[in-house]
């Protein structure tokens, strides 16, 4: 067995350490800011949605003193025609509006699953930083193979651990409104 | 009498669009929050038709579909899925569980109504 310099040792200590310390302290930034931007989303569309329905039902009580107005007097065809169009424009505006408005919660989801990779990568960091704490200034070939291994174990345990689980379940990359099938 | 529906879904904001949508229909609206949710109101009220979604906390939506086609009131209820997935081998599972049908989001309000009306009139 060949016992590896303690100096070069050391330097493999310090590093597997530093790269646990500096990773960890990055990702949870990272997570901090993720957690940041769901919450200001939640908010955001919690006022739009508000202000969406504020809009909408002061447009339907103008429409329909628009449609009493009309019943009670002397209205010309065209300008009867223009209100049924403009009513239905409307509609439509209000179609897609609440067909947007349904993003919040993909993007959720996405931030979610980004989330999550970020923290099962931070843990596999803080494994690798205790590994690393716990090696001997010196020590010999096999025990940093093994020390080499047990990382790579580790990360390819969370890597299945985090596919398994984080099914890509949005793929859209646009909001038209998706696909409806009856079986 | 207004047909009644159940909603199912985590997120409050899609919850508030499709009740928002459906409502404007003519239909009743009753909303759950999660699966375990859904599955507690469906066993206190029959509804005419469960709008489900699939990844929520507690229950997804094939479990809560399976628990749902367990019920003797609920083997001919209609279930439709809205959801986010879009793959056919999440269909398949959706069918296979005893969904009727599968609405990816996001939805639009008229075609939303326009299919549940189809379905349960």
């Amino acid at each position: 067995m060949t016992t590896i310099q303690k100096t070069s040792a050391l330097q493999i200590k310090e590093l597997l350490s530093g790269v646990s310390e500096h990773g960890n302290r990055h990702l949870t930034e990272a997570e901090t800011d993720l957690i940041q931007t769901n919450i200001l989303l939640k908010e955001a569309i919690s006022k739009l949605s508000a202000s969406f329905m504020a809009i909408h039902e002061a447009v339907e009580a103008q429409r329909q003193m628009v449609e009493a107005v009309l019943a009670n007097q002397d209205v010309d065809n065209g300008a009867a025609a223009a209100l049924q169009a403009h009513s239905l424009q409307v509609g439509v505006h209000v179609n897609a509006a609440v067909t947007g408005l349904q993003f919040q919660d993909m993007t959720n989801q996405l931030i979610t699953r980004t989330m999550r990779r970020v923290i099962g990568f931070r843990d596999v960091l803080v494994a690798m930083g205790v590994e690393s704490d716990a090696l001997p200034v010196e020590i010999d070939e096999a025990a940093l193979t093994l020390l080499v291994g047990k990382i790579a174990e580790a990360m390819q345990a969370r890597s299945t651990i985090l596919e398994n689980e984080l099914w890509k379940a949005v793929c859209q990359t646009h909001m038209e409104s998706g696909d409806i099938e009856l079986f | 009498m207004a047909k009644t529906i159940l909603a199912v879904d985590d997120s409050g904001s899609l919850r508030q669009m499709v009740v928002f949508s459906l409502r404007a229909a003519g239909y009743q609206v009753t909303e759950a929050v999660d699966g375990q949710d859904g599955l507690d109101k469906a066993k206190a009220q029959v509804f005419d038709l469960v709008l489900t979604d699939q990844n929520m906390p507690r229950m997804d939506g094939l479990s809560l579909i399976r628990a749902l086609r367990a019920l003797s009131t609920y083997q001919r209820i209609p279930i439709l899925m809205l959801t986010t997935e879009s793959s056919d081998e999440m269909k398949a599972k959706g069918r296979a569980a005893g969904a009727n049908g599968w609405l990816v989001k996001p939805f639009d309000p008229q075609r939303l109504t326009e299919v549940v009306k189809k379905v349960i009139g």
